[in-house]
């Protein structure tokens, strides 16, 4: 009797000390969300933006943009966006955690200069890149000139390959060090012992990467790739920047197309269904990410 | 998105709880001291009595550049009386439109602000502004031209008062035309022979903004409307011959191809730093050109015409309005100080903009200023775009025209038939 009164006292204390942040969830994170999808189903236009009563309109919008040239070349955009930059940083940066777990002098301080790329405004990294791989004047122009690789200025933001290529190789520019950084923790977690204990087997180093370094590391990885997937797929402020969508809507993305539609052309309802299309990508994408979260906890 | 959303929900919502954005609705009721300790803090000082309304006021008239100017005005206003208290509150025009958009939803809305004039009628259907048909038949010194204040009525209901105009025109480097001999170009033709020679392995002939937003659609409406073209039809020989003249410009590297993401202000840096021998751009522009390059000497000509055709420019500027569920009384009196007859002269000189006012003589203002004077000969002349509450839908077909065409993805005919067709459905709708 006693005891199970102090129970329910500690989990009333319990539930004081989530309370708060849940009221804050359900009103910043869930209200907006409900009121999207709300507003994807309805007719919001200018005109019926400020009006209470709006015509329920069923899946019109979802039918508006999918019939869309301009949202199917988003969409695959965003996927092409995003599969370049996850390969691209997964790559180099789990080189460069393999190369900086080694101890040799330097290691730690180079470590952190790589980072700063990471910690840096995505605005400002946009508009550093806009202005090295400018047409006129930009430095990738003249380096690849004078090497001779080029013969003439390559509008690198003016065409849609290239215009996306850059996107990539800028996102991957702050995406590396952010990989690298969380593959180089796991890195660390995986003990000394059982390499040395491989190689007294007469394990080589290629074995020893596959058989011991990939398979411990697989939480991790996972981890990464799905914490990559999410912050490259919803991607605005480099595009936005960078690109702002064009040329025309040559990297035109998800994000972006929402934002344009809704604060622009000002077909909101349209535009919510955009960011809901996002939204459950990024869902299915979050599910796997907490399954593999709840796996981790399990080992 | 989701997540900017729900940022942007978040920050209106503790906005309003913080009441960092002052006024809208305190501004009625609350004549509380705590309000009060704030605004002295706020204006630094004046033995202000103790019930002082206040109101906000929105705009996007850079702090750096002409936002001074604004502040100023706005300050004079505050010392000039003793009722109303005006707090001046910039945001970049993107923002603040956004800004307007949230606060139908929201309520958060100032008690009046700024508007760009081609999209004074898209707010005005979302209800962003209040009608204040009444107020300006009752004012005895409502005398606005015709465009300007057109630009303010949607169905038949005014919702602004036009603020400060612009217009396009063409600025000109006088030493680099001096040294190759060349006269400022008044025709298409001369155009197009002078960037010939002006252009050079550093410098272009001429910058233009070709950016997909507003802005492009702006810079290409002299073009359009001087070779007879028309929004309404953009299919017509006239329209596409606008859109042919200058896709050859690019073509022939006298026009930077980066002109598709230049904004106005990128080519005015263009222009200030030698890049470019002229630039498309307006008056607004020379508060900084005088700080970007200030021994730069340069002058200002009509945009060149077609061959067979006639000077044409487009009418820019911002209106003032009052917004939804505001504190009109004051906010009426602070507009209506703003746009008087002595002080709309006053304010839109300085920040490079010309009084939309009838009884303001510009021409003869500016008689003695070589550069104003040129844009003041234009604006009479220069077309409004719009009004309509689609003009965002129709400019964006027009400035995604552009582009296609001069990134080279589509030719002439195919890009300007898609955005008639675009334009056709909006009509249709």
């Amino acid at each position: 009797m006693q005891s199970n009164k102090r129970a329910r006292k500690e989990l009333l204390i319990g539930y004081c000390f989530i309370i708060p942040a849940v009221v804050y969830m359900l009103l910043f994170i869930g209200y907006p969300i409900i009121y999207n999808w709300i507003i994807s189903f309805q007719d919001v236009t200018a005109k019926t933006l400020g009006s209470s009563v709006r015509d329920i309109i069923g899946f019109n919008n979802y039918r508006a943009i999918f019939t869309n040239v301009t949202f199917r070349r988003a969409l695959l955009n965003t996927f092409i966006y995003t599969v370049g930059c996850l390969v691209i940083q997964f790559s180099l940066g789990f080189l460069f955690a393999m190369f900086f777990t080694k101890k040799f002098k330097l290691s730690k301080p180079i470590r952190g200069f790589i980072i700063i790329s990471w910690m840096l405004p995505v605005t400002v990294t946009a508009l550093i890149f806009r202005f090295m791989f400018a047409e006129g004047n930009g430095i990738v122009n003249a380096i690849l000139l004078n090497l001779g690789l080029i013969s003439e200025p390559v509008g690198w933001l003016l065409q849609g390959g290239t215009a996306m290529l850059v996107l990539i190789i800028a996102n991957s520019w702050v995406g590396i060090p952010f990989n690298m950084l969380l593959l180089t923790t796991g890195l660390n977690h995986i003990p000394e012992d059982i390499y040395e204990a491989a190689s007294i087997d007469g394990a080589t180093g290629i074995q020893k990467f596959f058989k011991i370094t990939i398979p411990l590391l697989k939480p991790t990885i996972m981890s990464v790739l799905v914490l990559g997937f999410v912050l490259t797929f919803k991607v605005f402020d480099l595009v936005y920047v960078m690109t702002g969508g064009g040329p025309v809507d040559a990297t035109e993305v998800l994000s972006t197309y929402s934002y344009k539609l809704s604060f622009q052309l000002f077909r909101f309802g349209e535009g919510a269904a955009v960011a809901n299309v996002l939204f459950v990508c990024l869902f299915l994408v979050a599910l796997v990410y907490l399954k593999t979260i709840s796996k981790d906890e399990v080992i | 998105m989701r997540k900017r959303l729900a940022l942007l929900m978040a920050l209106a919502m503790m906005v309003g709880a913080m009441g960092a954005c002052g006024g809208s609705g305190d501004s009625q009721t609350d004549k509380t001291t705590g309000t009060n300790a704030e605004t002295k803090t706020e204006a630094g000082n004046k033995g202000s009595s103790g019930d002082k309304q206040e109101i906000t006021f929105w705009h996007y008239m850079s702090e750096d550049k002409e936002g001074k100017f604004v502040n100023q005005a706005v300050e004079e206003f505050n010392n000039s009386q003793d009722e109303i208290y005006v707090t001046a509150q910039y945001l970049p025009r993107e923002e603040l439109m956004k800004q307007y958009t949230i606060g139908v939803v929201s309520g958060e809305l100032p008690d009046c602000g700024m508007v760009d004039n081609p999209d004074h009628n898209s707010y005005a259907s979302m209800g962003v502004f209040e009608d204040i048909t009444d107020l300006y038949d009752a004012w005895d010194e409502a005398s606005f031209l015709e465009g300007s204040i057109n630009s303010c009525y949607y169905e038949g209901k005014l919702y602004g008062i036009p603020w400060g105009n612009n217009c396009l025109g063409l600025f000109y480097n006088k030493t680099m035309l001096d040294e190759a001999g060349i006269e400022v170009p008044t025709t298409w033709s001369e155009l197009e022979a002078a960037c010939e020679v002006l252009t050079t392995d550093s410098t272009k002939g001429l910058a233009i903004s070709a950016i997909g937003n507003e802005e492009g659609t702006f810079q290409y409406m002299p073009w359009l409307l001087s070779s007879g073209g028309s929004v309404m039809d953009l299919t017509s020989d006239g329209s596409k011959e606008s859109m042919t003249y200058l896709s050859g410009l690019i073509e022939k590297g006298y026009i930077s191809k980066e002109s598709v993401n230049w904004t106005q202000a990128d080519a005015e840096k263009q222009f200030a730093s030698g890049l470019a021998a002229m630039m498309i751009n307006g008056p607004w522009q020379f508060s900084g050109l005088a700080e970007d390059a200030p021994d730069l000497e340069y002058g200002v000509a009509k945009v060149p015409k077609a061959d067979d055709g006639t000077y044409a420019s487009v009418l820019g500027g911002e209106n003032i309005a009052i917004c939804a569920g505001a504190n009109i009384e004051a906010s009426w009196k602070f507009l209506t100080w703003m746009t008087s007859e002595e002080k709309s002269q006053e304010i839109c000189k300085s920040i490079g903009r010309f009084s939309p006012r009838a009884d303001v003589d510009s021409q003869e203002m500016f008689s003695d200023d070589p550069l104003n004077s040129v844009f003041a000969e234009i604006m009479p002349d220069a077309q409004s775009r719009g009004p309509s509450p689609d003009w965002p839908e129709i400019s964006a077909a027009i400035y995604t025209a552009q582009q296609e065409v001069f990134t080279g993805q589509k030719d002439v005919d195919t890009a300007m038939a898609n955005a008639q067709a675009k334009i056709d459905e909006i009509n249709a709708e």
